[in-house]
């Protein structure tokens, strides 16, 4: 070990901070996108005369720039902050990172171009038109190389599940999305293969690449903001590889009832139902979150709990007998929030307020704006997955009678779609008071408060060098 | 995690389960799925999509109709598809072999368009469906981009193409509505989306009896159990739709029955 | 916020602490006996639902996944002993065949047309011996033919089998179908007629001319 200690962070910050302002501005972009897309869901003429806006295409556009955007930004930002802390050095290969970084935002915005100009793929999660993803490809491994070389080249080579599970989550996405390519648009496969891959490729997504990116925070932050070692620790190796191995398993989730052969979405009714083995053993890690009162427990803890509603909810609505009622309707969009808002972007969110302090070496310009944010984060989130929840059940039971007509079951469902818009703006104001308070405090303040003086946890002291 | 090789071969041997289990399996299963060969009618199901078809699947997935409608029609005991007459049977893997790009779809904030060119009840042809588009329904938007708006000068018929609209729609005097070329691509596809045969495999047959799998099968309709329950909505109709009509006593051709045309045993 | 500031070191201390976090957390994996007891290797509070989730998820792919077959797209199907037989169901098929191409002439009930198609419904040739109508179809039928004491004989019943002369060349399958239905139809009661009985008659007579009336009356 040196004998004169870097501040690490602040000399890996230039890929971090582009990564994670990228992010928000995805973020607030993405939301704005939403709201036009949940208007048009209970006023179909909104903008319905300017093509690039029609449902259709902004539905893919909000989810894209959600994902892609938000998403991946600032859980690859996450993830190579926390492997660049374990490694006990700067990030290396920092301008790989930096390149990366901005072909992949540039790679994202002509995704959005494309689609909105007519080259939507039509695939869940993977609007993308072809000609993005093999720069999408290519900037995500350069981005990948840096948190790679941190793993391989980390001072102490014990290894811990924040390691597991952003290493993974660096490895799968180039794999996954090769997979896709040459599978769906470069040399397609026949028929409903070509649902039955991009089912797996969604699914795999959220498994295997976004959730691990999240995992691999919450495992990090958890136990430093605590100070706590997580308790059943010993429970984190057998959860992280049961998610490796059936999160793609669940491929045929949402092919229940459909032209394929039985056996796929059997498959992934078992791996839904299996899941929750790693479920529980990222509850019982994670539960010291739960009495943390600082901003960033208080959003993973929140995270924590819709990550294993989520989970006990696809399991559930993935048999047959449940899926009568709840297949097509937008339970799969309160499903698709539940994980990818509540349970992710929480998480996230709890480790951005952790983690950019210590990048910046500031605090937090305003603590009113993070309580802000977190009001109308949680009731925010809430509110639209329950509101959503609630047109699925009414779309449910129109669809099961025979004897209702569309106009009716659009009627029913109406109110509850107006409230689910009412909350994704409750949700973009509070996005926006988080970038604010982002940008003021990344902006040059005339004092930055130093932080107070450090006794380690007993837990956590150091054994000596 | 003893070393970090053994680490990255176990992530991957991992990742190659779902890989293998999903991807490589069903592509062994499926990925050469040929076209059932029906000897009664010396044809081929499915039938290769015509390229308007094919056009208009491309203006389909572009414009994302998939985020709101299904081509996938489900057994009868898994929601009420059938009752509702989007089909008679469960679709099956090779309805789809000459899609160029399925749009299984993934919402019904619409109804389901498999037999959209085809529908029993509530028929749409293709004018139907071009003045749905112009003017949208209850929660499905309108597609006024599709169309253009011309002029035909003060007093001038109409052009052939130019769609017959209602009062409320209809353009002003001396212009006319007119799809264009995506418009009738679209069209084009919808007309052609419906169930050309029924494979064996959407009727598997469960013979009660078990030596009746060798020779004389027990031929009770009652027996098998995945007869298709009537639809409740929409009135049983025969599947052979394109039967000729008998000829009267008095039909110079009285003589001999009318040979079969090559469409006789599909729809 | 100051709160969070706290607990984290400064710069100069976070490589420290973040050791100590690494080295807490292995030595929570290594130390023996404690934190529960374990089964297989893992603890138990996770091989108690892994083991129980397996079980469930044997249980549930034995009987909902089809047996892996390709063409089983319903998972109620249960894969029956010796597999399922994919054979269409003659009397689907065969109600089929007839709605296309025998109900110009026979018509829809099977009553046909007075003096020149005979009835099909109540028939003494359709429940009579299977011979008679196999070879009916397999091979037409010229001349004058009496159903049910009336006379029909404007019209010739066309060669249907695979065999020669014939414009239609129908299979075996579709010909025992297509008799297997109208012998159970319309108040008809006759056993159904088997694929291979109508091979066995086809190789039987080869190639023939149409059959008349009385050349059947003489079979049983």
């Amino acid at each position: 070990m040196n004998d004169e200690l870097t501040p690490n962070d602040s000399a890996s910050r230039r890929p971090l901070l582009l990564l994670l302002a990228s992010g928000l501005l995805w973020l607030v972009a993405s939301g704005c996108l939403g709201i036009i897309a949940s208007y048009q869901l209970h006023d179909p003429e909104f903008l319905s005369g300017f093509a690039p806006a029609t449902f259709g295409r902004v539905n893919t556009l909000a989810e894209t720039s959600f994902v892609y955007g938000w998403l991946a930004n600032a859980g690859l930002a996450l993830a190579l902050w926390v492997l660049g802390r374990l490694s006990g050095e700067p990030l290396r290969a920092q301008n790989w990172a930096v390149a990366g970084a901005t072909l992949w935002n540039i790679a994202v915005a002509v995704a959005l171009v494309g689609v909105a100009t007519g080259d939507a793929t039509g695939f869940e999660l993977l609007g993308l038109p072809s000609y993005v993803q093999l720069v999408m490809f290519f900037s995500y491994g350069a981005i990948a190389v840096s948190g790679l070389l941190a793993w391989s080249g980390r001072l102490r080579r014990v290894s811990h599940a924040s390691h597991w599970y952003a290493v993974a989550a660096l490895f799968v996405f180039p794999w996954i999305l090769s997979v896709a390519h040459v599978a769906l648009f470069a040399a397609p496969v026949r028929g409903v293969l070509q649902a039955v891959v991009a089912g797996w490729y969604a699914r795999s997504a959220w498994t295997l690449w976004l959730a691990p990116l999240a995992l691999s925070v919450a495992y990090y932050v958890v136990p430093k903001a605590t100070g706590r070692v997580l308790p059943s620790y010993r429970c984190a190796a057998p959860g992280f590889w049961c998610l490796m191995v059936l999160g793609g398993l669940t491929g045929g989730r949402h092919l229940v009832g459909g032209p394929v052969p039985a056996w796929i979405p059997s498959v992934a009714v078992v791996s839904c139902v299996l899941l929750l083995v790693h479920t529980l053993a990222v509850a019982l890690n994670l539960r010291v979150a739960f009495s943390g009162k600082a901003a960033a427990l208080r959003f993973i803890s929140f995270g924590t709990s819709a990550y294993i509603i989520g989970a006990a909810a696809d399991a559930a609505t993935s048999f047959r007998g449940v899926a009568a009622l709840t297949q097509f309707t937008l339970a799969d969009e309160a499903q698709r929030q539940v994980a990818l808002y509540a349970a992710l972007s929480t998480i996230l969110f709890g480790g951005v307020y952790y983690a950019l302090p210590l990048i910046t070496g500031r605090a937090w310009f305003s603590a009113r704006l993070i309580l802000v944010h977190m009001a109308l984060a949680f009731t925010g989130i809430i509110l639209l997955v329950g509101s959503l929840c609630l047109s699925a059940l009414a779309q449910g039971r129109g669809l099961l009678d025979p004897q209702v007509p569309f106009a009716e079951i659009f009627q029913h469902a109406r109110p509850w779609l107006l409230t689910a818009t009412f909350a994704r703006a409750a949700l973009l104001l509070g996005n926006t008071a988080f970038l604010a308070n982002f940008l003021l405090t990344l902006s040059p303040a005339p004092e930055t408060p130093r932080p107070v003086s450090y006794t380690p946890p007993p837990a956590l002291e150091a054994p000596g060098p | 995690m003893k070393s970090d090789l053994a680490f990255f071969l176990g992530l991957f041997a991992a990742f190659g389960v779902s890989y293998a289990g999903i991807v490589l399996a069903s592509n062994a299963q499926l990925g050469s799925l040929a076209p059932y060969y029906d000897d009664g009618n010396d044809a081929s199901f499915p039938r290769l999509i015509p390229g308007v078809a094919a056009r208009g699947e491309l203006v389909y997935r572009d414009l994302g109709c998939a985020a709101c409608h299904t081509q996938q029609v489900r057994r009868p005991s898994l929601g009420t598809d059938q009752a509702r007459g989007w089909g008679d049977r469960q679709s099956v893997a090779r309805d789809y072999i000459y899609q160029p790009f399925p749009q299984l779809g993934l919402s019904r904030l619409g109804p389901d368009l498999t037999n959209v060119g085809d529908r029993k009840a509530n028929a749409l042809d293709a004018d139907a469906m071009l003045r749905l588009l112009y003017a949208g329904s209850w929660g499905m938007p309108s597609y006024r981009f599709l169309f253009e708006t011309r002029r035909t000068g003060t007093g001038a018929q109409p052009s052939d193409e130019a769609l017959n609209l209602t009062e409320a729609l209809e353009p002003k005097a001396g212009w006319e509505v007119v799809p264009t070329q995506r418009a009738r691509d679209l069209v084009g596809y919808l007309v052609n989306l419906k169930t050309a045969y029924d494979y064996p495999e959407a009727f598997p047959w469960n013979p009660t009896k078990p030596e009746a799998s060798a020779s004389a099968p027990a031929a009770a309709p009652g027996a098998t159990k995945v007869h298709l329950p009537a639809p409740t909505v929409v009135a049983p109709v025969p599947r052979a739709s394109a039967a000729p009509t008998p000829p009267g006593p008095a039909a110079p051709e009285a003589a001999e029955p009318p040979a079969p045309t090559g469409a006789g045993g599909a729809r | 916020m100051s709160g969070d500031l706290q607990r984290e070191p400064p710069p100069d201390q976070a490589v420290a602490a973040d050791a100590g976090l690494l080295d807490a957390h292995e030595q929570e994996v290594r130390r023996p006996g404690g934190g529960g007891s374990r089964f297989w290797g893992l603890p138990i509070v996770i091989m108690a639902p892994l083991g129980a989730l397996v079980l469930f998820s044997v249980v549930y792919l034995n009987r909902y996944a089809g047996g892996y077959s390709p063409l089983i797209f319903d998972e109620n199907a249960k894969p029956a002993k010796g597999g399922l037989v994919f054979k269409v169901d003659p009397v689907v098929l065969g109600k089929k065949q007839y709605k296309t191409e025998c109900v110009a002439c026979h018509r829809s009930q099977g009553e046909g047309v007075p003096a020149i198609y005979p009835p099909l419904a109540g028939s003494e040739w359709v429940n009579g011996p299977a011979g008679r109508v196999i070879r009916i179809v397999l091979y037409g039928l010229k001349g004058k033919v009496h159903v049910q004491g009336n006379e029909f004989g404007a019209a010739q019943m066309p060669v249907y089998g695979r065999v020669q002369n014939s414009a239609h060349n129908w299979s075996d399958q579709k010909i025992a179908a297509v008799l297997t239905y109208v012998r159970q139809e319309w108040g008809n009661k006759a056993d159904p007629i088997s694929e291979e009985d109508v091979a066995a008659v086809r190789k039987d007579l080869g190639n023939r001319e149409s059959m008349t009336e009385a050349e059947l009356e003489r079979l049983k």
